[in-house]
């Protein structure tokens, strides 16, 4: 029978909590991997699925860092959202397909968080439509917004700037994302074949290229039913 | 034998419903569930190439330079082996999990998933899918996860092993009150390959809530009241089919030869 | 903005079908591999007096010099980088056209069998796919003619051949297996009766109401249905302004499937009804529908083929007549008056059905304003030989699909991956889809059958019934965008 752990073996079983070796790994380490072996930025939002659940109760995480890092600024883009209440319930009552929004700050970005259905670039067109202007005001406090502004004669160019911006969401199986990464690097899924002691190494170059990441797609109580068959059941309208 | 409960490795529950009146000839339909919620493999061919492969191998401990290697190399060292444990199907399963995309998930699954601090603090797959057809007449393509009431609660893996404290645990748990489990049903979508159960469904799927399990008592004589009962997850009553998941029907003749094996009882309502 | 529009500069397949007399139809699926002749080729084109090579045919009226033979072109987003597109103007165009159909497949519902890697070739390699060249012609030798022309510039990857149907009235005294399948697809409706129309030529007063739509429906570069939004022209403006984009798509119609099903859903009708088949067939009613007395299963089938489709056979809306076809519409106004229908609550037609959930018109819709600035023009054309249900056959037929709009993305797929499958548009049919057209599977389908006391009957264990097999995004460029092209410079 072997030996049990001498030492040295305690000693590197311990060298990923040790702050030295966490230290070393995020300057040598890992940008040594992303330069050979760098992952493409993953495109954020849900992925298209056949599954109509999959096309219910989708998430948006869009972050946008502010222009005006400061009190003031965080205050500026508060006072957006304040004055637009009116106009974000009409959205809500109008587009008819979203379930939650919510805008936060953290660390001078303005973060809009919604659960809406079916697809996106639909959901944010008839959001331009009715609400265009909140948009306008919101992008006018963020980094590379005015790119976009009036959002009304730039529909399709804001559509690829949330999306831009919108978080990519790590698949529920985790694994899934060999094939994304294969995917985006146009390479046939799986070639060469993927070893699972690479998935670590995976998830932190992949973490890299996208510092923000969605944990899945979400998790729901009450998972598949849409904003209106919740609405009508509940005998509220839609 | 030495059971090593604290060991990472999945757990089972079978249940059975027993759903005849008074006086009718017994039926019954059998539930068998797991704490990994999908197989390894899509079909039977596969599955014995993955049996073959992952059969253990000798277990040793990673080397200290190994393992530093594997971290420059931003993997995970391989885990160390428990005292005693000297076999492993480590290597070969993730050698399998390299070439076949479909058993990626479950082999990283299986790789992490620990032990429960309790029976009655895991949830259990039924990973295959069963047709159920409703009142009206309406056939679903459906899977079963049983998920405690109380909350999974995994054991922390850095603790000492551990060698038999689950059936203890559960005989103790019980003398202070009941256990439960709810039955969630997870309707699948057209998209969803119904036969294959190495691939488990998103967290999109409506969850359906059928019931609640209690478990108040251990039988006394476990011989005669649990290891000679024949459980078979084709035995199934009026309103609840198999899928065409070929385990599943795989699976009849294993448990079969299982039985004998064990000398369990003939299934006393076999319609075979 | 409110200039007349030169019809000369449009490509004629846009606002308008082509005649009824032009049947033959021909697809060619072409790449650039002399960019020299794909450039002299598309020069000439425009003017047409070259010999050798065929005009393409513009929006202007014919009057009395009505051709033999229509050409027009379509043009991926690689077609546009082979002919030498620079990249900033590359990078205009909208991310539905760059990406392709292929890519797109998923979210369009091709999986399984009709998934973009069992696409046959050419659409197998959508990098070398680069044109879409489309003949109207008379006659076959019209077609072959061409086809010989054009192969002098490009290299001709596929071809498809279809039929147009005769544009008689479809709301006549026809039936499905009368003998004239010129008129029909397959599944044996009368198809593409109700298109956006476009009656006035200037943007100075947008259409208000859904008789006539705003140009920038269809051409980029005008005002559409949503108040105050235009979809993006790309750039430079003599490439992106007044064309439009084309969803092509090769339609596979399992026409013994689903004749064989409509025989399954009516002997489940009959044995499933009892007291309720009232409801759903008077007593006699199959004499409305244009069978005998007691030919009560041929009349089912009719009625369940009507409520999936939303039209009967012959082209009658549910929701005008429920319980039988129209017959005897004299004539042509007629018929177009009874096609101005609508879906006010309670309406007829089952919410679930094929050409509600594809134009809600005046239904309510989840997503409100949207009732038809997603509407876009239909040109289908059948393909492959007759299908006659008593020698059933498993020859692949289907139909050629052009789906025309100013945005890929606002019209062809928020229809298909919103409302036709999805069904979002309507919290009754959330989750399912188009039963005629769907992406179905017999252990998911389900369609609620609209009784006429106004409960439903659900059938389900339907398959697909048509599969994709293969398609792409084009863009249609204006005649002067042609000439851009034919000039540019670069590569």
């Amino acid at each position: 029978m072997a030996k049990g752990p001498g030492w040295f073996d305690r000693f590197v079983n311990d060298l990923p909590e040790r702050r030295w070796f966490q230290f070393l790994s995020n300057i040598v380490v890992v940008p040594f991997w992303a330069a050979i072996d760098p992952r493409p930025k993953l495109p954020g939002g849900a992925r298209p699925a056949v599954q109509p659940s999959e096309s219910l109760q989708r998430m948006m995480n869009l972050i946008m860092p502010l222009k005006n890092k400061s009190p003031v600024g965080r205050a500026m883009a508060a006072m957006v959202i304040s004055q637009n209440i009116d106009e974000i319930f009409t959205g809500l009552d109008n587009v008819g397909t979203i379930h939650f929004a919510r805008f936060i700050i953290i660390d001078d970005k303005l973060c809009m968080l919604s659960v809406y259905d079916g697809d996106f670039s639909n959901y944010i067109r008839d959001f331009i439509v009715a609400i265009g202007n909140v948009f306008d005001g919101i992008l006018s406090q963020v980094e590379d917004g005015d790119d976009v502004i009036p959002t009304r004669d730039n529909v399709e160019k804001f559509i690829d700037w949330v999306h831009d911006r919108d978080l990519f969401q790590l698949p529920d199986f985790a694994t899934d994302i060999f094939a994304l990464q294969d995917a985006a690097m146009n390479r046939p899924a799986g070639s060469p074949p993927h070893s699972l002691d690479e998935l670590p190494r995976a998830m932190i170059l992949q973490l890299k290229a996208n510092p923000n990441f969605s944990l899945g797609g979400g998790y729901r109580g009450y998972a598949g039913f849409s904003v209106a068959q919740i609405r009508q059941k509940f005998g509220l309208g839609w | 034998m030495a059971q090593h409960d604290s060991w990472s490795d999945p757990r089972g529950l079978a249940a059975r419903f027993h759903l005849s009146k008074e006086g009718e000839p017994e039926i019954a339909t059998d539930l068998i569930a797991m704490t990994l919620p999908e197989y390894f493999t899509p079909t039977v061919d596969t599955f014995l190439a993955f049996a073959e492969m992952a059969k253990p191998t000798p277990y040793r401990r990673e080397s200290a330079w190994r393992k530093i290697w594997d971290l420059l190399n931003l993997k995970i060292p391989q885990p160390d082996p428990y005292p005693g444990e000297i076999i492993s199907p480590y290597e070969g399963a993730m050698d399998y999990a390299r070439s076949n995309d479909f058993s990626k998930y479950s082999i990283y699954q299986v790789s992490m998933i620990g032990a429960p601090v309790s029976y009655a603090r895991a949830a259990y797959h039924a990973v295959h899918t069963f047709i159920v057809t409703g009142q009206d007449g309406t056939r679903r393509w459906v899977r079963f996860t049983w998920t405690p009431t109380v909350g999974v609660l995994p054991r922390d893996q850095n603790e000492k092993p551990q060698d038999h404290y689950l059936a203890h645990e559960l005989r103790h748990r019980l003398s202070k009150g009941a256990v439960e489990f709810c039955l969630m049903m997870v309707i699948g979508e057209v998209g969803d390959d119904f036969a294959d159960s190495s691939r488990a469904w998103g967290s999109q799927r409506q969850r359906v809530n059928m019931g609640t399990l209690t478990l108040d008592k251990i039988a006394e004589d476990q011989l005669a009241d649990c290891e000679h009962i024949s459980f078979n997850p084709m035995r199934l009553i009026d309103g609840i089919e198999a899928s065409d998941d070929p385990l599943l029907r795989a699976r009849l003749e294993t448990y079969e030869a299982s039985r004998k094996a064990r000398d369990g009882a003939v299934c006393p309502f076999s319609r075979s | 903005m409110s200039k007349t529009l030169n019809l000369n500069e449009l490509q004629g397949n846009i606002l308008r079908g082509y005649r009824a007399d032009l049947t033959h139809v021909r697809y060619l699926l072409l790449e650039v591999v002399d960019l020299s002749d794909a450039r002299r080729f598309l020069a000439a084109s425009i003017e047409g007096v070259t010999p050798g090579v065929p005009k393409l045919t513009t929006a202007a009226h014919w009057a009395d010099k009505k051709p033999h033979m229509c050409f027009n072109i379509g043009v991926t987003y690689e077609g546009l980088k082979a002919l030498g597109t620079p990249a900033s103007s590359l990078a205009t165009f909208p991310i539905e056209f760059v990406e392709g159909m292929t890519h797109r497949s998923l979210k369009l519902g091709d999986f399984g069998p009709s998934a973009a890697n069992q696409w046959p070739a050419p659409f197998d390699r959508p990098d070398r796919l680069h044109l879409i060249a489309t003949i109207y012609a008379v006659d076959r030798s019209h077609l072959d003619e061409v086809q010989d022309q054009v192969a002098q510039a490009f290299s001709v990857l596929g071809v498809r051949d279809a039929r147009a149907r005769t544009d008689a009235n479809v709301l006549g005294p026809q039936y499905a297996g009368d003998g004239s399948p010129n008129n029909r697809v397959f599944f044996g409706y009368a198809d593409s009766i109700s298109q956006p129309k476009f009656n006035h030529l200037t943007d100075a007063q947008p259409a208000k109401t859904s008789d006539s739509s705003p140009l920038g429906t269809v051409l980029l570069g005008h005002p559409t249905r949503m108040e105050g939004v235009m979809f993006g022209v790309p750039s430079p403006k003599v490439l992106g302004l007044n064309g439009s984009f084309n969803a092509f798509r090769v339609l596979a119609q399992d026409a013994h499937g689903f004749e064989q099903y409509l025989d399954q859903a009516a002997e489940e009708l009959e044995r499933a009804l009892g007291d309720r088949m009232d409801q759903l067939l008077p007593v006699d009613g199959e004499l409305l529908i244009g069978f005998q007395k007691g030919q009560r299963r041929e009349a089912l089938r009719e009625i369940v083929a009507a409520q999936m489709c939303g039209r009967w056979r012959n082209g009658t809306p549910v929701a005008n007549s429920p319980s039988h076809p129209i017959f005897d519409i004299p004539n042509r106004d007629q018929a177009e008056a009874f096609n101005a229908f609508g879906y006010q609550a309670p309406s007829a037609c089952p919410v679930g059905a094929h050409i509600r959930r594809t134009n809600p018109r005046d239904g309510a819709v989840v997503q409100r304003g949207s009732n038809l600035s997603r509407q876009m023009v239909r040109r289908g054309m059948p393909y492959g030989p007759d299908f006659d249900a008593a020698k059933p056959d498993n020859e692949e037929r289907g139909l050629l699909g052009n789906f025309i709009g100013a945005n890929l993305g606002a019209q062809f797929e928020a229809v298909m991956c919103d409302w036709l499958n999805l069904g979002l548009l309507h919290p009754d049919i959330t989750g399912l889809n188009d039963p005629l057209i769907g992406a179905n599977t017999p252990e998911t389908s389900a369609f609620d059958l609209l009784l006429l006391d106004g409960t439903s009957y659900r059938l389900r264990g339907f398959p697909r019934f048509v599969q994709t097999r293969g398609g792409a995004y084009t863009f249609l460029p204006s005649l002067p965008a042609i000439e851009y092209l034919s000039k540019l410079k670069s590569r």
